[in-house]
């Protein structure tokens, strides 16, 4: 295991959500299931952040915020795109000004259904998402001593 | 300032055991009628559409051709109002979530023949998403056109519930 | 006399739980003007009444928002059976009634436990949400969700409560009373939330209802509006309701209103435990609403009045449906109780108000 994915910290941004898979979100770092016993601290700032948490499906003045808090973080960076709004933009998919899913803005890595997310579903994407963040980690790595 | 108002809570704390569920060292068992994932009996099933109609957000995908019957869990929001309409009552509510995964694949289930004495092997799970997906977006285009149609059809539905008798209408 | 700065507030902020952009006006800490930009999480779901009909909206008006899902669900509901004249049985009113309390709970409860973490007070932020995970159990096991519920339909209910869930519900509420008062003993009688609140974010009763403002923000201010005293569907069963004021309308006004409110809350769910009548839970609705017929309901969310209106045309699809949220009457007055803060406060003011934003843009 490398550095990155002994702590890894999680910034948490709603794209047009209806808060519920938010306040899951929250409840998953709270006593109730306490996702701070891996280490895990919700962060407000982009820059000091491992893993996104993105809930809702994005409408058209949301995606430039998503696109930017995206590219704020700094490499090695996962993306979970939390509950079925998320993943395919849910029961609004119609809707004339909604795009349908984070996948249409910024690369996704592991999927959460549910509606709203079960904590203990986000929890199984948080671990998934712990791998990757790890492989991710040593390909940088291997990369800079390669270079 | 004051004391440590908070003083009997956390000393309680302490002592008492957390309140914490350590998953996923733990699970905590899901209490019936959970909303979970929704499951079809393949041997009751007949392929008529009435759930693929109804489906609020057009999950669910029926090819009576292919025989298969397909729900998209990414799209499922469980809220149960297949199961209503469901003339055969072969759809139920499975307690277990739908889980995580670094696709989006679909569920897919093949409806046999009926009646056949000797059924053949049903599976569950393969991963075909171009397919099924554009398959899923005809049906939701004709679910609006066909929706009156079944609603009509629908007077003749056993709700769930213990509904008061044709008096009403 | 200072400079004035423009000080960007949101969409993205640790302490925001959903996107809103603040433009502070500020000179030398103290803000001069707050101008709220929305749109952030505008979905137009009222245009979806076009594609679904009037029994799969139901599920559409719950996901407004998370929080006040219920609420949100049994108000659409109830606006489609006046519409279409349909009776509810008694038993079923009682159900909505329960289920809607103890909505009302958890949404104060949660609320208690955002106010104590933008105060710095993370402790009773983590008990707070430890006590509603409590009445998250017993939503999941009387409706099978922990969020959205989806057990309204028009016409009644689709689940029943039996004796056993009856039975443990009263014992986890017996255990949530008595630690409830605990944890808001600790953070009314406290003295540094006592100096960061009393006198703050003030808003007077003539102010109040000039603004429009609804729900506990204007109960604070002396108005005494609730509009279950007005006894509409399963309110009309209470034997008695009166609504809870301060007269100081300050921010610790707010902040003792809500919390007096959920133990009023559980009273109104007991007294409905012990009087549920037997009976059915639901009636089969059949046909459509008659072409130009109109129906409007009122109903009391946990932050405040919330007006429906429908119009039928004679199909399965409603011609219009219209929610008027209680936060959209509220940014008004969340913008004259920011003027004169320190920038320090605005995020505790804005917080008191108890902003649901989804539920404004829908």
């Amino acid at each position: 295991m490398s550095f990155a994915t002994k702590s890894p910290w999680v910034i948490h941004y709603d794209a047009s959500s209806c808060n519920g898979c938010d306040i899951e979100v929250l409840a998953a770092l709270c006593p109730g299931f306490d996702l701070e016993r891996f280490g895990i601290v919700n962060t407000g700032n982009p820059k000091h952040a491992d893993i996104f948490l993105v809930t809702g499906s994005v409408n058209e003045r949301n995606q430039h915020v998503v696109k930017q808090i995206y590219d704020q973080m700094v490499e090695p960076k996962v993306v979970v795109a939390c509950g079925i709004c998320a993943c395919s933009g849910g029961i609004f998919h119609d809707c004339y000004n909604i795009l349908g899913g984070v996948d249409k803005v910024i690369p996704v890595d592991v999927y959460v259904p549910g509606c709203a997310v079960r904590p203990e579903a986000l929890i199984d994407g948080v671990v998934q998402a712990l791998d990757i963040l790890d492989q991710r980690a040593k390909a940088l790595e291997a990369k800079r001593k390669g270079a | 300032m004051g004391f440590f108002k908070l003083g009997s809570m956390t000393m309680g704390s302490l002592f008492k055991e957390p309140s914490t569920l350590r998953y996923p060292f733990e699970t905590k068992e899901p209490p019936a009628g959970l909303k979970g994932r929704i499951v079809n009996d393949k041997d009751s099933c007949i392929l008529c559409g009435a759930c693929m109609r109804a489906c609020t957000t057009g999950a669910i995908a029926v090819d009576r051709k292919g025989r298969t019957w397909s729900i998209n869990p990414y799209r499922c929001v469980q809220c149960g109002y297949c199961i209503t309409v469901c003339p055969k009552k072969c759809l139920s509510m499975n307690p277990h979530y739908s889980e995580a995964a670094r696709e989006k694949k679909i569920r897919i289930v093949n409806v046999p023949e009926h009646p056949k004495p000797a059924r053949a092997k049903a599976d569950a799970a393969k991963g075909v998403d171009a397919g099924a997906k554009a398959g899923e977006e005809a049906a939701a285009a004709k679910a609006g056109q066909k929706a009156t149609a079944v609603k009509d059809a629908e007077g003749a539905e056993t709700n769930g519930a213990a509904g008061k008798d044709a008096a009403e209408n | 006399m200072g400079k004035q700065t423009i000080i960007p507030f949101g969409p993205q902020h640790p302490v925001l739980p959903e996107p809103i952009h603040l433009d502070l006006v500020v000179e030398d800490e103290t803000v001069i003007e707050a101008v709220p930009q929305i749109g952030f999480i505008h979905r137009g779901l009222e245009r979806l009444v076009q594609t679904k009909d009037y029994n799969q909206f139901v599920y559409v008006a719950e996901r407004i928002c998370g929080i006040c899902a219920f609420g949100h669900s049994m108000g659409y509901a109830e606006t489609v059976e006046n519409l279409m004249g349909v009776e509810v049985p008694t038993r079923a009113q009682y159900l909505r009634v329960i289920w809607h309390e103890m909505s009302r709970v958890h949404s104060h409860t949660l609320w208690l436990g955002l106010a104590a973490d933008a105060f710095g007070f993370e402790s009773l932020f983590m008990h707070a949400w430890r006590l509603r995970e409590k009445i998250l159990d017993v939503f999941e096991r009387t409706t099978g969700g922990r969020v959205i519920f989806s057990v309204v339909k028009v016409g009644g209910v689709t689940r029943d409560l039996d004796d056993q869930q009856i039975d443990y519900m009263k014992s986890v509420f017996a255990d949530f009373r008595a630690e409830y008062t605990k944890l808001i003993r600790a953070f009314l009688d406290d003295s540094s939330v006592k100096n960061r609140t009393v006198g703050v974010g003030t808003i007077s009763r003539a102010d109040a209802v000039n603004l429009g403002m609804v729900g506990p923000f204007l109960r604070a201010s002396g108005e005494p509006y609730d509009v279950r005293m007005l006894g509409s569907n399963g309110y009309g069963e209470l034997e008695h309701f009166e609504p809870i004021t301060d007269d100081q309308g300050d921010c610790y006004a707010r902040i003792r209103v809500r919390c007096e409110e959920v133990l009023q809350a559980l009273d109104i769910i007991d007294e409905m435990l012990a009087k549920l009548p037997a009976g059915d839970i639901a009636v089969k609705v059949k046909g459509a609403p008659k072409a130009g017929s109109e129906a409007c309901n009122l109903v009391e969310q946990p932050r405040g009045e919330c007006y429906y209106y429908a119009k039928g045309n004679g199909t399965k699809y409603l011609d219009r449906m219209r929610m008027r949220t209680p936060t959209s009457q509220n940014l008004a007055g969340m913008a004259a109780t920011l003027k004169g803060c320190d920038v320090a406060d605005v995020n505790m003011i804005v917080l008191t108000i108890d902003p649901c934003i989804s539920c404004t843009e829908r």
